[in-house]
């Protein structure tokens, strides 16, 4: 083993030394692959982490919850539920999110700045029912003060306007018990006052600290739900089968309730984001793979430039074993380090990462929560040896081939001259066979359909096609060199020497250049299939904002957004906006969440008689339904977005199934349409019918038409002044809507796109070192064009012309795959992952634009290689001769 | 007036603090369509004399000049452009570009030139039919013999039309028959194209062609004149 290492220190370190730039490239290379994989990795657990985390940490000792089958029902009902004391202990429970309102005393700790709205998730118990399922613990009073009850904690709690924080929290926000803080839920603001804190134990821990507790009474006045309950929350008693207990339950419960566990919710949000999270994954994993081929390429170049020093080690005795561990060891070395900086380049990237991706994903947990969890989430051991067990395998997998082949050098290649001499590469018809293969198997794969909703098959066929692409390089590039050789030489003048050249050299090179020239055509293919898939999105997202947002004015709670699903518009702002002189129509819109075949759905409503007057809906079935939409007010109809037509298989005129306050009830789809506000389903129907059967819900939100002339800003301006005090709304213009919305479609690809560029850097960094290793193979032949009177301008042309030939090889196979990709992206992968039709749109433009931009970069790229090879002394060569 | 004039050369090289000397004064002229070999033993420096002379390496002393055209004055790029025009090189190892057929790799310094494409294709196809390869011109040097391979070096050499051949060991890598093939063939440019050759080798038999010899040794010519 020493004398093993001290070859290994000899034969390879001392290489490495020597070749620092190209080992600094590969490492830097790995490092990027290995952190962006880290990075959504840590992104992707944090988001539900956190999520799981708040659940369990809310949950506390509760077996079950009973809770509405449409959302919240009536606190009497529970008057009927005496029963369950027999299984346990029962906590009736009122909860929601609430967002702490400017001018609350108080100052962030850490910034000194005056505070801000955050969102608490508050909860509203009965304390003497819920202390037996939930652990609160009081700071506090005194050092030496007896621990406080639970009769102590209601106390604190009896007045309407008590409130308890966590500890955590207000040491962080500078809140001391008995300040007053402002809580805005849905769109009403209250004081409260702060009567206690809870230590960071249960409930306390959920989302670091952002958790409040109220007395119930005061829960259901915040959050304007008197005379409701939003679920019961039941501990079974010791030795109580959970099944059987759920299963009985469930049976004697009334119409309009059902039994839930607790890790439901957290289920649900999984299965939501679960598509997202496995789009971004794949993403990832492109770049961890460009990264390795990097592996690949520089122990090829190592072989390829020391054919003769492995010749003479084993000339001296050297084992063909003792090549391939050299090999692969010089593999694994620079994959150590490059994971090592790879690790902490994730740990940095996941910040940003988790970022990005709240802004995607429409649940308040993983918006704030996960960027709490990732800033003080360090890296487990797991990742840790994940991150390296992975990295190494697939470094020895791609070292695997240039070892072997290092290997089987043979000691005569030690002697000048020997391997001079190379066969010049032919077209092959094997290996276009293979690429269209690949492409044929490419396209069967995309007829299949989803397996657990996620699009396995669409990625299967992503990659045969990006394979197909690959076996087509040799070929490609066999073309473009003989064309330009024979025809383009021709016609460059001075230059064509150079083309001859150029061309002459990389045609005998294909062998060694093809997998660089893959590498950087399938990372360009994925550009442009990215980019023509998100051109095609936001054209049509683009075109559906400006049909079917057509209100004058949108208004909606202060605590609802694109990331929190909470808060409930007041009669007081829709009773405003209705009196107001210049409002045409208003047109109120409530919505819910529901279960519908195990996953969540949204259901909504509106009144159809006005939509039909002002709005606009762009309808996938029928295309003009405004008969069966008229007909639909009052009945039991609904119309579904194209997300929900897909994911369950419904057409018109099927009938669904929604859980409403009095049980399971069918309805009619009379209209399916296209909707890119949300991946979730959707069924919307009339407000008389949705009052009939969800008599709890209030509207959500609401859409202004003005009269014709009046001025939206103005409107806006009045209506604000006229809610102020008692309603908490944001009014926002039609044209600040539609910025908002393309603001966050831009954002949420943000991430894709600096993906594709990592991955084409990477790529880029490969083409590099690889004409670098070509040059130094011929270092001879260079030479001895110096020596018959080449200049060294036409030397560096002729590696820039090279470089410029791999570059246009690259990009024309990249732009072929990326178009093939792309359909698959829009019509297979996007269709099973979201269920959004994209209507394809072709951005010439913007191809053009990069195909220019990928020539002259690898154009570029091709300077340093010509340098080196302009450096070559044609006159040491002579004398070597 | 001789067209090749070498003056008083000498090349040194450092090497680790001590001071090597390659050549160590060497002056001779060549007339025009002379054949001059330059015999020595393995490091007697006629191969670095024959870099001196074919404008790849400049003297520490002393100067060459060719076809009245001193070396010393020029820059690197004036001396490329002398290598093109006005020397052909014809090496041991025949050095060949692999990745060009038989056709392109002689009409290499021709293009390298700036002649127009078809000139010099034209042109490399006569030098090719002049030393008997016609029929290969689409090959590439791995499919041909040593023998073969080293007229196609020679053809390359003499395309441009320059004042003067260096051959460098030209039968060193070749048996007996293609050696005196290769000699057969440089002895008949000499004759008939009048082109001026200076032969390095350590091979009497290939110094026979030759009608001056000059005896290297020790970076010095024995007896000059």
């Amino acid at each position: 083993m020493t004398a093993y290492l001290a070859i290994f220190k000899q034969f390879i370190l001392r290489a490495l030394a020597r070749e620092k730039l190209r080992a600094s490239i590969t490492v830097l290379g790995i490092s990027l692959g290995v952190g962006v994989a880290i990075a959504i990795r840590l992104a992707n657990a944090s988001a539900l982490e956190s999520f799981r985390a708040a659940t369990d940490s809310i949950a506390g000792e509760t077996s079950i919850q009973i809770a509405g089958t449409a959302g919240r029902f009536d606190e009497m009902l529970l008057a009927d539920l005496g029963w369950l004391r027999a299984y346990g202990q029962v906590s009736p429970v009122i909860t929601g999110f609430a967002k702490i309102e400017p001018g609350t005393e108080g100052v962030d700790s850490k910034t000194g700045a005056a505070f801000r709205g955050t969102f608490l998730q508050v909860l509203g118990v009965d304390v003497l029912r819920d202390w037996m399922l939930r652990r609160y613990r009081l700071l506090r009073v005194s050092e030496n003060g007896p621990e406080p009850t639970a009769r102590e904690l209601l106390t604190l709690l009896a007045d309407p306007q008590s409130v308890v924080l966590t500890e955590q929290f207000a040491r962080r926000h500078g809140i001391p018990i008995g300040s007053r803080i402002a809580l805005l839920a849905g769109d009403a603001r209250r004081d409260f006052i702060v009567r206690g804190l809870l230590l960071d134990e249960g409930p306390a821990r959920a989302l670091q600290g952002n958790f409040a507790l109220m007395d119930i009474a005061a829960a259901q006045l915040a959050f304007n739900r008197i005379g409701l309950l939003d679920r019961v929350d039941v501990k079974l008693k010791r030795g109580l089968d959970i099944n059987a207990a759920e299963a009985e339950i469930g049976g004697r419960l009334p119409v309009g309730l059902t039994v839930l566990r607790p890790e439901t919710g957290y289920g649900q949000v999984e299965k939501m984001i679960s598509a997202f999270q496995f789009n971004l994954s794949a993403l990832g994993s492109i770049a961890l793979l460009v990264g390795l081929f990097l592996v690949y390429n520089t122990v090829s170049i190592s072989v390829i430039t020391r054919r003769e020093e492995i010749g003479a080690l084993r000339a001296v005795g050297g084992g063909r074993l003792l090549v391939l561990a050299l090999f692969l060891s010089e593999a694994l070395l620079m994959t150590i380090v490059g994971t090592v900086f790879g690790l902490v380049l994730g740990r940095l990237m996941a910040s940003v990462a988790v970022r990005v991706t709240a802004t995607t994903v429409e649940t308040f947990y993983i918006a704030s929560a996960a960027t709490e969890t990732i800033a003080r989430h360090s890296l487990g051991s797991i990742d840790i040896l994940l991150a390296f067990a992975l990295a190494l395998t697939l470094a020895l997998v791609a070292a695997a081939v240039p070892a072997l082949e290092a290997s089987r050098v043979r000691p005569i290649e030690a002697m000048r001259g020997a391997e001079r001499l190379r066969r010049a590469f032919k077209p092959s018809t094997k290996q276009l066979v293979i690429s269209l293969a690949l492409f044929a198997l490419g396209y069967g794969f995309s007829w299949f359909g989803p397996v657990n909703n996620l699009p396995i098959f669409g990625y299967l066929a992503a990659v045969a096609l990006m394979f197909g692409g690959a076996f087509l390089v040799p070929n490609v590039l066999w073309l473009s060199c003989a064309m330009t050789g024979r025809w383009v030489a021709r016609v460059m003048g001075r230059a064509g020497v150079d083309c001859m050249l150029a061309s002459a050299n990389l045609r005998a090179a294909i062998p060694r250049v093809s997998i660089s020239v893959a590498a950087l055509a399938v990372a360009l293919a994925m550009m442009v299939a990215v980019s023509i898939m998100i051109g095609s999105f936001r054209e049509t997202v683009s075109y559906w904002v400006g049909e079917t947002m057509v209100a004058d004015i949108y208004a909606r709670p202060l605590t609802r957004s694109s990331t929190t699903d909470e808060g409930e518009i007041s009669e007081l702002a829709i009773a405003a906006a209705k009196a107001d002189p210049q409002v045409a129509a208003v047109y109120p819109f409530s919505t819910q969440q529901l279960n519908y075949q195990g996953e969540p759905i949204v259901v909504g409503a509106g009144d159809f008689e006005t939509f039909l007057k002002y709005g606009r809906l762009l309808f996938k079935s029928p295309a003009n339904p405004r008969d069966e939409i008229q007909a639909a007010i009052g009945r039991d109809s609904v119309t579904v977005n194209e997300s929900f037509a897909l994911r369950f298989k419904k057409r018109v005129g099927d009938d669904i199934e929604l859980s409403t306050a009095a049980g399971a009830h069918q309805f009619r789809i009379v209209a399916i349409y296209y909707d890119y506000s949300s991946s979730r389903g959707w069924a919307v129907m009339d407000q008389t019918t949705y009052a009939r059967h969800f008599p709890y819900a209030r509207p959500t939100s609401m859409s202004l038409y003005l009269e014709p002339g009046a001025d939206a800003a103005e409107v806006i301006d009045r209506l604000s002044r006229a809610v102020s005090g008692g309603s908490q709304v944001l009014f926002a213009t039609n044209g600040a809507l539609k910025r908002e919305v393309m603001r966050i479609f831009d954002s949420t690809f943000a991430i894709t796109y600096a993906l594709e560029v990592i991955a084409i850097a990477i790529a880029a960094m490969g083409v590099i070192t690889t004409l670098i290793a070509l040059i130094l193979e011929r270092r001879r032949e260079i030479a001895l064009v110096g020596f018959l009177g080449a200049t060294r301008s036409q030397i560096r042309r002729m590696v820039v012309i090279e470089a410029f030939l791999i570059g246009g090889v690259s990009q024309t196979i990249g732009v072929l795959i990326g178009f093939m990709l792309s359909m698959v992206l829009i019509y297979v992968i996007n269709v099973q992952s979201f269920a959004w039709t994209i209507q394809f749109h072709f951005p010439l433009g913007f191809l053009i634009q990069s195909s220019v931009l990928i020539l002259g970069v690898t154009a570029v790229a091709g300077l340093y290689p010509a340098a080196r090879a302009t450096r070559i002394d044609a006159v040491r060569f002579a004398r070597e001769e | 007036m001789p067209i090749l004039v070498v003056d008083n050369v000498h090349r040194t090289y450092d090497g680790d603090g001590r001071a090597v000397s390659a050549v160590r004064g060497v002056s001779f002229d060549a007339e025009t369509g002379s054949f001059i070999s330059l015999m020595g033993p393995s490091g007697c420096g006629k191969s670095t004399l024959l870099h001196i002379i074919g404008a790849m390496d400049r003297p520490t002393r002393g100067s060459v000049s060719l076809g009245g055209v001193t070396f010393d004055s020029l820059s690197e790029e004036a001396l490329a452009s002398l290598r093109r025009k006005k020397i052909g090189f014809v090496f041991q190892f025949f050095n060949l570009l692999p990745t060009l057929t038989v056709a392109e790799n002689v009409a290499l310094p021709l293009m390298l030139d700036g002649a127009r494409h078809s000139q010099a294709r034209l042109r490399a196809g006569e030098m090719l039919a002049r030393v008997g390869l016609s029929g290969r011109t689409t090959h590439f040097p791995a499919e041909l013999s040593g023998g073969e391979m080293q007229r196609v070096a020679v053809a390359r050499a003499v395309v441009t039309q320059p004042e003067l051949i260096l051959a460098d060991e030209p039968t060193g890598n070749l048996d007996t028959d293609n050696g005196t093939e290769i000699m057969n063939l440089l002895a008949e440019l000499n004759r008939e194209l009048g082109l001026t050759i200076i032969l390095a080798t350590h091979s009497s038999d290939a110094a026979r062609y030759a009608s001056r010899t000059l005896q290297m040794r020790d970076g010095l010519i024995e007896h000059p004149e």
